[in-house]
């Protein structure tokens, strides 16, 4: 092959430059010109095939408004999204990577051209039909079997048209358009010149005696939505070229609604003349021309037609052999020209793809609807109008569409789920309707209905938004929480779920609950409740019962498991620590309208099982409201599952007290401090002193694992961040000094020493106490930061750093709010506690939290400083910077 | 690797524009025409059912 015409070549480059963004200087199309190139692509010979098979399914009014109504209102939907291709100069198959995954593309693709690639097989039999046709009226008739081979002649020149790349290509389309726009003239003119108007006006098909004329009206809107959808494949490609969003809509619609549809009529009303004429009607523009027209006419339309034909089958061959090849680069393509030639010569040999026109529409559409409807969902609803570029594009170290493997699976359920639905209401294949109340929907519609809520919904719980959105950092949601917003009561549907969900979780901990002083004790009234792990959630519940009650969330949970799920169970969010007089108010709202107010005052789980300090304000709280203090003592919950290691300890076993410690005749003379006495003294806990004295045994092999979080300095060497566990032992690093935990979880030394956990921890405060005192303590180190503002996402922020010294935390980042690298300040005196984790979610191991009214921070250490960066030590600064151990 | 300096250069470029708002959005005011005529397409379907 010479160097000049290297087809391969060529279509690489144009592979490569075709999936390139366009830039906006590089833009061609207004809207004129997009609504051209889009007519041309929508006029083609199966116009009328279309046209005619409407005809015989309902009367020309009807049939007036499928064409045009029908067609203009999919469109109108559908085409919508067509701005994101517009706005980012980028067809859909690359968008759609990151609904369906960056392999999970190449398999819609393919779908695509199976079910797509049958309407070029249409025009090989309208050329084979109309050659045999033309023939037949000059008296030559052809052999048996000549209908096949004219239809694969069709097949085998559009090929090799299409092999020769796309100088041709451009060539063909250049007369073929023309030609097109030609034969329709011609048509037009000779149809309503042939047979007078009101013919056409007061058409009504012979409809055989159990045809359903409602069925019928539905079918021809079904075969106009089919048409209309089934065409977005090969037109994606236009709209990245438009100069703007308008632009590149309107083309789409009108090229299809208007242009495309003025065919369909064409070829309707070409059937409706015939069959008035001869009788018989007929979907070849040629026989009709040489039947309605002069011979020499028929021959000049013969001409046209079989041009039109060969050059559209072509141009389909080339348009899809692209498409192929920017899916699977490594192909030639060739080869896949020859494959797509060998696919439409299979359903010729075949020969019955006109008999199963409507069959073949239905099922194409079947798999457009959920596709229209994902594509919709997502842009508007799901990603709200933006993507990751370079995700998309699969750039190093951008996996967000990489899902599962390549695949994304929601994507692919909707799409499966969408395909059945359409089939579960309409046979396309039999013409039987299923279900009569959803065909009046039209199977396109109800699937397009039923894909776009499926995944608005899917895309609506946590989890499954979490995998969905891997680009939140692309478009994130920015809206703060509303703290403010008053909080619903309890769902009293949601209760007995709530109730039977509490007891499965408890049921291998063999839960016992006393109550205390809750003789006559009703709503309202205030629960203040120890703090120890997850459980405490399914514990209250269960305690609290028959009550409902309202409970105050930290706002990850709500991110964490949705915030519609979160508001039935009776939540209030909020952040931790911060002086939020929103949730006060909402407290008050809930103690008013008579319902229970849970509340952990210790606002963090416990680090070691023994309880924080608690501070007045929760006893003024309680004498601001006017109600009764219930307070909820929960043990084992820390046993089960502690916080430096989240896997559940079989061998625990739980208790909690619930015990009236103010009554309402009270709450009005006791004094501050002596409720917080009184609330302190029930809340005083200490998990390992309960095993112990209760002999509860935790044998797990991995038992110590991860209590070098909280014991954190060496007992023997005295250096910090010194200590690492496996199994059941904890080692310094340094001077090796080890400690076995035994099933009732005490520490022995190799000397014999039994360490208390608890003491261990507090002994370590007393240093940090220390450095503070001295003047020593500052810790200044690199660190990760995520920002949650809401109950949607997490966002990136990037490397920043944390000081954290005598006047309090100053955290220095990329402050996505103000878009500047700026230092935010939390004063010692504001926080007398800070939320910490040791291993938040798996995701980069420990951090702690800070917040501002409209954002939780999510600090973890770098690479840099993980040696260094110890939640448990910047507590202890905390409180005691705070207050709380002063 | 000047393929690659190619794609990244136009997906910055193309942020930028999204961005500065280069390429003229669809307005709320064609927004709802859009919705006006789906509206009015709809109401056409319907009445084809009594014809």
């Amino acid at each position: 092959m010479s160097p000049k015409h290297d087809v391969n070549k060529e279509i690489e480059n144009e592979v490569y430059c075709g999936t390139l963004p366009v830039l906006p200087k590089e833009r061609k199309y207004g809207f004129i010109d997009a609504l051209l190139v889009l007519s041309g692509y929508c006029i083609a010979t199966w116009s009328y095939t279309q046209g005619s098979y409407l005809a015989t399914l309902v009367g020309f009014k009807q049939l007036l408004i499928g064409a045009f109504l029908a067609a203009i209102f999919m469109l109108m939907i559908y085409q919508l999204p067509v701005i994101m291709s517009v706005r980012y100069g980028i067809d859909i198959w690359i968008w759609l990577r990151s609904v369906f995954g960056t392999k999970g593309v190449k398999i819609v693709t393919v779908i695509i051209i199976i079910v797509n690639f049958p309407w070029y097989a249409v025009c090989c039999e309208l050329f084979a039909s109309s050659m045999e046709n033309l023939l037949a009226l000059f008296g030559v008739h052809l052999f048996n079997g000549a209908h096949l081979v004219l239809s694969l002649s069709c097949v085998v020149i559009g090929t090799i048209i299409a092999l020769r790349g796309v100088g041709t290509i451009t060539w063909t389309t250049r007369i073929l358009v023309p030609l097109l726009l030609l034969v329709g003239v011609a048509v037009v003119v000779v149809g309503f010149t042939s047979v007078p108007m009101d013919v056409i006006w007061n058409y009504q098909p012979e409809l055989a005696g159990d045809a359903d004329k409602t069925v019928n009206y539905v079918l021809n809107i079904e075969a106009n939505f089919a048409f209309v959808i089934t065409l977005v494949g090969g037109m994606a490609e236009v709209p990245r070229l438009c100069k703007s969003e308008k632009s590149g809509y309107y083309a789409g619609v009108l090229g299809q609604g208007a242009a495309g549809s003025f065919f369909v009529v064409v070829g309707a009303v070409m059937a409706i003349a015939m069959q008035y004429v001869t009788g018989q009607m007929v979907e070849d523009p040629t026989l009709m021309l040489a039947t309605l027209s002069t011979p020499i006419l028929a021959l000049a339309s013969l001409l046209l037609v079989a041009f039109a034909n060969i050059g559209t089958q072509a141009v389909g061959s080339y348009i899809y052999g692209v498409m192929l090849k920017s899916t699977f680069k490594k192909s030639s393509y060739k080869v896949l020209v020859l494959v797509l030639g060998l696919y439409v010569g299979i359903l010729c040999v075949w020969g019955k793809i006109e008999e199963y026109f409507g069959s073949f529409l239905t099922i194409s559409a079947c798999v457009y609807a959920p596709l229209a409807a994902l594509l919709f969902v997502d842009f508007f609803f799901v990603r709200k109008q933006k993507i990751d570029l370079k995700s998309a594009y699969e750039e190093e170290g951008h996996n967000a569409y990489v899902y599962s493997k390549g695949f994304n699976i929601v994507g692919a359920v909707c799409l499966a789920l969408g395909f059945a639905f359409s089939l579960i209401i309409y046979d396309p294949i039999k013409s039987v309707v299923h279900n009569k109340i959803l065909f009046m929907l039209t199977p396109t519609g109800a699937s397009l209905l039923f894909t776009a809520i499926l995944y608005y919904l899917l895309c609506k719980i946590p989890g499954i938004r979490r995998y969905v959105r891997r680009d939140t950092y692309a478009s994130p949601d920015k809206k703060p929480f509303d703290r403010a917003k008053v909080p619903p009561r309890q769902n009293i549907i949601f209760l007995p779920l709530m109730w039977l969900l509490c007891k499965l979780a408890l049921s291998p901990y063999k839960l016992k609950i006393d109550k205390k002083n809750m003789e006559g004790i009703k709503p309202p009234f205030l629960v203040y409740g120890s703090h120890n792990s997850f459980m405490d959630f399914y514990v209250t519940p269960l305690a609290l019962k028959p009550y409902r009650a309202n409970y105050i969330s930290e706002l990850e949970g709500f991110e964490n498991f949705g915030e519609w799920i979160y508001r039935q169970a009776g939540c209030l969010g909020t952040r931790k620590f911060i002086n939020d007089q929103s949730l006060i108010r909402n407290i008050a709202r809930v103690t008013k309208r008579g319902d229970i107010m849970v509340i952990y005052p210790e606002a963090r789980y416990a680090n070691v099982g023994t309880n924080s300090h608690l501070t007045p304000s929760i006893a003024k709280l309680a004498k601001m409201l006017k109600v009764p203090v219930v307070t909820l003592n929960m043990q084992g919950n820390y046993l089960q599952q502690p916080i430096w290691n989240l896997k559940e300890r079989k061998g625990a076993r739980l208790h909690a007290e619930l015990k009236c410690v103010v009554t309402q005749d009270e709450i009005g003379k006791l004094s501050v401090d002596e409720i917080l006495s009184r609330i302190s003294k029930e809340l005083t806990y200490d998990e390992y002193t309960y095993q112990l004295e209760n002999n509860i045994v935790i044998d797990d092999p991995w038992r110590a694992e991860g209590l070098h979080y909280p014991l954190y300095r060496c007992r023997k060497c005295g250096k910090d961040f010194a200590m690492t566990s496996s199994g059941s032992r904890i080692t310094c690093k340094f001077c090796g000094d080890s400690y076995e935990m035994d099933e009732l979880g005490q520490l022995h030394s190799s000397t014999g020493e039994i360490i208390h956990i608890p003491d261990w921890y507090e002994w370590q405060r007393g240093f940090v106490h220390e450095e503070i005192r001295e003047g020593r303590y500052k810790l200044d180190i690199p660190v990760r930061v995520e920002a949650l503002p809401n109950s949607v996402n997490f966002i990136d922020c990037g490397e920043g750093r944390l000081v954290q010294d005598n006047d309090g935390f100053a955290l220095t980042f990329n402050n996505y709010r103000t878009e500047k690298y700026e230092t935010l300040r939390f004063p010692a005196k504001s926080m007398v506690s800070l939320h910490t984790e040791y291993d938040y979610r798996g995701k980069f191991g420990p951090c702690v939290t800070l917040s501002t009214y409209d954002d939780t921070f999510f600090i973890y250490p770098t690479d840099e400083s993980r040696d260094v960066f110890n939640p448990t030590k910047i507590q202890f600064a905390t409180e005691f910077l705070g207050g709380l151990y002063s | 690797m000047e393929d690659y300096k190619e794609l990244n250069s136009r997906i910055d470029e193309v942020l930028r524009a999204e961005k500065e708002n280069q390429i003229p959005r669809m307005t709320k005011r064609d927004y709802i025409i859009a919705a006006v005529i789906t509206g009015l397409s709809l109401i056409g379907i319907i009445w084809g059912f009594f014809l």
